[in-house]
């Protein structure tokens, strides 16, 4: 807990700054986070923030949101998971649906569609970049890393050349993880990027 | 597409996924298959998440928009959130064995399965039926550019969207 009790409309606010400025996905959400939470208001110590960092990395889905929910815990419990979640999420939210709203007017202009055969490509490719960014934060070192990417190109195969489902091959991938990928845990210290 | 199809979607998606945008080949699956919404729109939403503030894996808002407009972000948005605050009560539980052995083995496994996964999606994306040979190689450029830059992590995500368009508007009339 911070050495001086946290109320709901400081952390409302501290959250709703991090949702309306971190522009360009998770890696300025987690700068924002950090510089908003550790630095500037110091209500969680770095180790602290690490701490739940790595936790957050166990999660489903959206691993900031968790993040989010986690130190929002930690610092009001459960009404702090709430006002933290909607400050970060609301704002976020309706800027993209906003974005979008306004997108879906101009998406059959032909400037637009030769701009998006430009940024659509760049979009996939830093779609694969993240998601190799994120492979490589969750393979293990030394030699049981190759085990490790050798099961992360089965899934690659899978995705592209079979008729399997994701669901099918993320069920396997549970099943191969607890036989033969583990040991130790993700690196906390690394960048999201989701 | 009903309201709630795309709630249960979004959050099979997201409970599947380890990270925001590892939801992506089962949204895939879900959305774009049976015809509720475009691999273009699947495109457009990713660019919109990168451009747009908060976390890329609300990108499914924007993709809950192209479904169902206004009503269908904010069940997108609400059915994604709900997945990942579970770790909030297992964390006050089980935090210790949260980080065991067996437990990172098995979030190991569908980290790997869903990056391997979003990997193969974003190329069913950029070259459909996997004809890599009939994509411009401009845009394929372009993508591996884009992929290298993102691993460095030295450039802002918007910008480099924004240069893809840059690009895109020269070579893509």
């Amino acid at each position: 807990m911070p050495p001086v009790p946290v109320t709901l409309r400081e952390l409302f606010r501290a959250w709703l700054v991090i949702g309306t400025q971190s522009v360009g996905g998770g890696a300025s959400t987690l700068y924002l986070m950090r510089r908003e939470l550790v630095e500037r208001r110091a209500w969680l110590t770095h180790r602290e923030f690490l701490e739940e960092w790595a936790l957050c990395k166990l999660s489903l889905g959206i691993n900031l949101v968790a993040l989010t929910g986690l130190v929002g815990s930690r610092l009001a419990g459960a009404p702090g998971v709430l006002v933290s979640l909607v400050a970060l999420m609301v704002p976020s939210g309706v800027i993209t649906a906003a974005m979008t709203a306004g997108y879906a007017v101009v998406r059959d202009e032909a400037i637009v569609r030769a701009a998006l055969a430009g940024a659509g490509p760049v979009t996939v490719g830093m779609t694969i970049g993240i998601s190799f960014t994120f492979a490589r934060q969750a393979v293990r070192r030394g030699w049981r890393g190759s085990i490790d990417w050798a099961w992360g190109l089965v899934a690659v195969g899978a995705g592209l050349f079979t008729g399997l489902t994701p669901i099918v091959v993320i069920g396997l991938g549970i099943a191969v993880g607890v036989t033969l990928l583990r040991g130790e845990t993700s690196r906390a210290s690394a960048d999201p990027g989701t | 597409m009903e309201a709630l199809s795309l709630f249960v979607d979004v959050l099979k998606a997201a409970a599947l996924s380890v990270g925001g945008l590892s939801s992506l080949p089962q949204l895939r699956q879900d959305l774009v298959i049976p015809g509720h919404v475009t691999e273009r729109q699947v495109l457009e939403a990713l660019a919109i998440g990168r451009l747009s503030t908060g976390p890329s894996g609300l990108y499914v808002v924007s993709l809950g928009y192209f479904a169902l407009g206004w009503v269908g972000a904010i069940i997108a948005l609400v059915a994604a959130s709900i997945p990942p605050l579970l770790i909030v009560p297992a964390a006050a539980l089980v935090r210790r064995q949260l980080l065991s052995a067996w437990a990172a083995g098995a979030v190991r496994g569908v980290a790997l399965s869903t990056s391997g996964l979003v990997v193969a999606t974003g190329v069913q994306l950029i070259a459909p039926d996997r004809q890599i040979l009939a994509v411009p190689p401009w845009q394929l450029g372009l993508a591996a550019v884009a992929a290298v830059m993102t691993m460095q992590g030295k450039v802002h995500p918007g910008l480099l969207v924004l240069g893809g368009a840059l690009v895109g508007l020269v070579l893509g009339r």
